[in-house]
């Protein structure tokens, strides 16, 4: 590759500095104060609402309904909304300032502010309700101590249902996928059935029937677990089949000619030269595809698992039965967040690192 | 070899693309063993797909292709085999982006000729060294000049030891300082004695390299001879024509 030479004509001089440095030099007084003051408005939100929550106890839940409905918690909304007003009226003055960081801040400032003064009034709102019946059947935080590991059991079994469904639904969709786009139509025409089918119908229908209807009606020796794992592969294979077909399609035909012409088979062409560069090209919609079959596994619930077998949504509404507490439903979530909000950030990184090309991969 | 001597040949090939695009109109052509046959003309004439025809990457609707004594038109014929002695490079380089360099041209020799790694190596490197980028064996070909990179694809090509060498507009995507290390080779690979079908717009490099010249023209072989005299005094008004406007 050409490198661009040094210019030998004159007035060379170092890269200007447009770091952080520069950014809050180049502030006003009033940008440097709109900004701050938006800052503090939400600070204060946060700060001032755990310290409160804190100080009269996060449980039992009578404790933290005190907190909640306390004075000391209305003084702490009153003053955020206080800021929040203060740095958003500031921040309209955005189009006197001088150079554009002190633009930036100003109106970052003000939108700080406004958010701070939305989540103080969302707080007022929910407090001036049932605020201790509320705290009762949601905030009751003993329960999470008590029957944290069934929740462990449970988050690993929603990964076992998910991992497992995943890899044997990848495993069909990469020729089911193949197939769809083949030019015999005895061989595209059965895929492409198949693929609607199991896209056309919900997982909720396909569960019910394959463990109600075919297992239990033929008799096959299967639990649910086995059953659900074998249906999600079965749905989770329909859908990869499409991304599979999307990315040999995104392929150059001229890849497929340039293997041809050096002798290669169909096959091997597409084994050597297409699927390699397509695979790399659909792991970014895999893993997003791996994200919504965490989700799904939640619908395995309806199938009666045993207590080893619950997963993540099952242990929830358990618990919930038991208890007549709803806090296990937020322990669900949060198991479910643990797992998927990692994935989704990775499909981001991967997809960056896909479009840059510094990877030889997919370019 | 074909029975009348020629290496490859083209027999009242006629092509469609769909239902009204008539491409190739009553094509005969015999390729000779170590003729340099340059094919030009205006784009649409039908020349790259005439270059394709001869290995069969596109099939023609009506007539024969037989290469080296085999009818490639015929459905019992093994085509691989048959492209494993035609190469081919393309105007748009088509190396594969997955693999370095070397692997390029490593991975047919291995799956292809059945050549065990050691020896596919070796004749890479060695095919890369001719082409001036044994150096760059191990890089990927989305970090090679457009140059390079074709340059690459030739030695891909003639790894394969092939009897006959297609050239489709392979300076076409070219930067026009990159275009002459690409001619170089060809250039050398003509004086050596190999056997090419070269379609392309360098009309200079035609008239020095050539040694047989056809111009195309909607579909037919409008004119044929030898490059300096098509250039000199061509014998048809639409030659004419388009070397005015070339030239």
């Amino acid at each position: 590759m050409a490198v661009a030479q040094e210019g030998a004509s004159g007035g060379e001089r170092q890269r200007p500095d447009r770091g952080p440095r520069w950014f809050v030099g180049e502030q006003t007084p009033l940008s440097t104060l709109t900004a701050v003051t938006g800052g503090a408005a939400l600070a204060v939100l946060v700060a001032g609402s755990i310290a409160v929550l804190t100080i009269h106890g996060w449980t039992p839940s009578e404790q933290l309904a005190e907190g909640i409905t306390s004075d000391a918690q209305r003084a702490v909304l009153m003053a955020t909304i206080a800021l929040g007003v203060l740095a958003a009226g500031l921040g309209m003055r955005f189009r006197r300032m001088p150079t554009r960081p002190s633009r930036e801040a100003s109106i970052s400032g003000a939108v700080l502010g406004l958010q701070a003064i939305a989540l103080a009034g969302l707080y007022l709102w929910f407090r001036a309700g049932d605020v201790e019946t509320f705290a009762r059947n949601f905030f009751e935080f003993q329960l999470v101590g008590e029957y944290l590991p069934r929740f462990a059991r449970a988050a690993l079994n929603t990964l076992i249902l998910a991992l497992s469904g995943e890899a044997l639904g990848i495993a069909l969709g990469l020729v089911l996928g193949v197939f769809v786009l083949s030019d015999r139509r005895v061989v595209r025409a059965p895929a492409r059935a198949y693929i609607n089918f199991f896209r056309g119908t919900p997982l909720l229908w396909q569960l019910s029937f394959f463990f109600f209807g075919i297992a239990l009606g033929l008799r096959l020796n299967l639990g649910p677990f086995e059953v659900a794992i074998l249906v999600l592969a079965l749905n989770a294979g329909a859908y990869s089949a499409e991304i599979f077909r999307a990315g040999i399609q995104s392929i150059e035909r001229s890849q497929f000619e340039a293997a041809r012409s050096l002798g290669l088979s169909h096959f091997r062409a597409l084994r050597l030269v297409i699927l390699p560069q397509a695979i790399r090209r659909v792991i970014p919609p895999l893993t997003n595809e791996f994200v919504i079959l965490i989700k799904d596994t939640s619908l395995v619930a309806v199938l009666g698992l045993t207590l080893s077998q619950q997963e993540l949504m099952a242990t929830g509404r358990d618990i919930f039965s038991q208890t007549f507490n709803a806090t296990p439903f937020l322990i669900s979530a949060a198991g479910y967040l643990a797992v998927t909000l990692p994935m989704i950030r990775f499909v981001t990184w991967l997809e960056r690192r896909l479009r840059s090309g510094l990877t030889g991969i997919g370019a | 070899m074909n029975p009348d001597g020629s290496l490859a040949r083209l027999e009242d090939v006629h092509k469609w693309f769909g239902a009204d695009l008539y491409v190739l109109r009553a094509i005969d052509l015999a390729v000779a063993p170590g003729e340099v046959l340059v094919v030009i003309g205006p784009s649409g004439s039908g020349k790259s797909t005439l270059l394709r025809t001869i290995n069969m990457l596109e099939e023609p609707t009506e007539g024969r292709v037989l290469f080296d004594g085999v009818d490639l038109t015929d459905i019992r014929t093994d085509l691989d085999r048959a492209r494993a002695e035609i190469g081919i490079v393309f105007q748009q380089f088509n190396l594969f982006p997955h693999m370095t360099a070397l692997r390029n041209i490593t991975m047919a020799l291995e799956k292809v000729l059945g050549l065990d790694r050691g020896e596919a190596r070796e004749r890479a490197l060695e095919n890369l060294r001719q082409v001036g980028l044994e150096e760059r064996a191990g890089s990927y070909p989305g970090r090679l000049s457009g140059g390079q990179q074709q340059r690459v694809a030739i030695a891909r090509a003639l790894a394969m030891r092939p009897k006959l060498m297609l050239f489709d507009e392979v300076t076409s995507a070219l930067d026009p300082e990159l275009v002459k290390e690409v001619l170089d080779v060809m250039q050398r690979l003509a004086t050596e004695g190999m056997t090419m079908v070269i379609v392309t717009h360098e009309m200079a490099f035609a008239r020095e390299v050539g040694s047989r010249l056809l111009f195309m023209d909607h579909g037919r072989i409008v004119e044929e001879g030898r490059p300096r005299e098509v250039f000199a005094d061509p014998q048809q008004e639409r030659t004419r024509q388009f070397l005015a406007q070339v030239l």
